[in-house]
């Protein structure tokens, strides 16, 4: 007999879905980033100029992103189905992969 | 420190992390009660391992990465950099915040609500698949410098 019961609603908590929801908004735009800056100079040299390197800012971009957009989303209680989520963050996870891998392949 | 070993770092925080999201995946495949708090801290292990390993191997690829770079393109394998190391460290971005994400969902219902329990299962499932996909472009980039020093001593 197990000392818990497993509850069978398909929503995750809002926290969590905030931030998975986050997640997959973030990566997928990261990836954008990369083509935007590396086919723009302009893009690349502005990125360069915030940081000292285009990476370095990519990087403070994206997580400054993740961390707002999902306290943001957190606050606001949205209802996602848990299959919906997953695959959020599932497909967001492939698609920027593509994108960034397929970028740097053509 | 040498540059040698702040670059060995970067692999070896990153293979810990790889190890610490597959104990979060098995604890999570058994999530009790019992195991809850365990997989909450190894799964904040995870995540602080990947931060390391993005803090060092990042230091690594603004500092010195430059001359490796020039190696490269100039030797058989160029690939090594415009395919293999270009997508590194861009996909590395994704894979930090997986690995941000990871706890945080750890620390949602994974007792009692089967869909965060397959969140996790997702997320640390995903955070190996791409520690390994890692793993191997920094074997190539490796091996890309190591072509281009050998061809020119033919």
């Amino acid at each position: 007999m197990t000392t818990h019961q497993t509850d069978m609603t398909d929503i995750a908590s809002a926290k969590v879905t905030g931030y998975g929801i986050s997640y997959a908004i973030t990566s997928i735009l990261s990836a954008l980033l990369v083509i935007l800056k590396e086919g723009n100079e302009s893009v690349f040299q502005l990125m360069v100029s915030l940081t000292g390197h285009h990476w370095i800012t990519h990087g403070v971009l994206d997580v400054l992103l993740f961390v707002v957009l999902g306290a943001v989303l957190s606050s606001r209680n949205i209802t996602v189905s848990g299959n919906t989520l997953i695959a959020s963050v599932v497909g967001s996870t492939i698609v920027s992969g593509l994108i960034i891998a397929g970028f740097f392949v053509i | 420190m040498s540059k040698e070993m702040i670059l060995m770092l970067h692999p070896t925080f990153g293979v810990l992390a790889m190890i610490a999201a597959v104990w979060v995946f098995v604890e999570a495949l058994n999530a009790s009660d019992g195991n809850i708090a365990r997989l909450r801290r190894v799964s904040v292990l995870a995540t602080v391992l990947l931060w390391c390993a993005y803090i060092v191997g990042g230091y690594w690829y603004v500092i010195y990465y430059g001359g490796d770079k020039a190696i490269i393109k100039a030797g058989p394998w160029p690939f090594a950099h415009s395919l293999a190391m270009e997508t590194k460290e861009h996909l590395f971005f994704t894979l930090l915040l997986l690995g941000t994400f990871l706890p945080i969902a750890a620390y949602g219902d994974v007792v009692k609500k089967k869909v965060t329990r397959n969140l996790v299962l997702w997320t640390s499932a995903l955070v190996v698949l791409m520690g390994l996909a890692m793993e191997g472009a920094g074997a190539l980039i490796g091996m890309g410098v190591k072509v281009a020093l050998l061809a020119k001593l033919i």
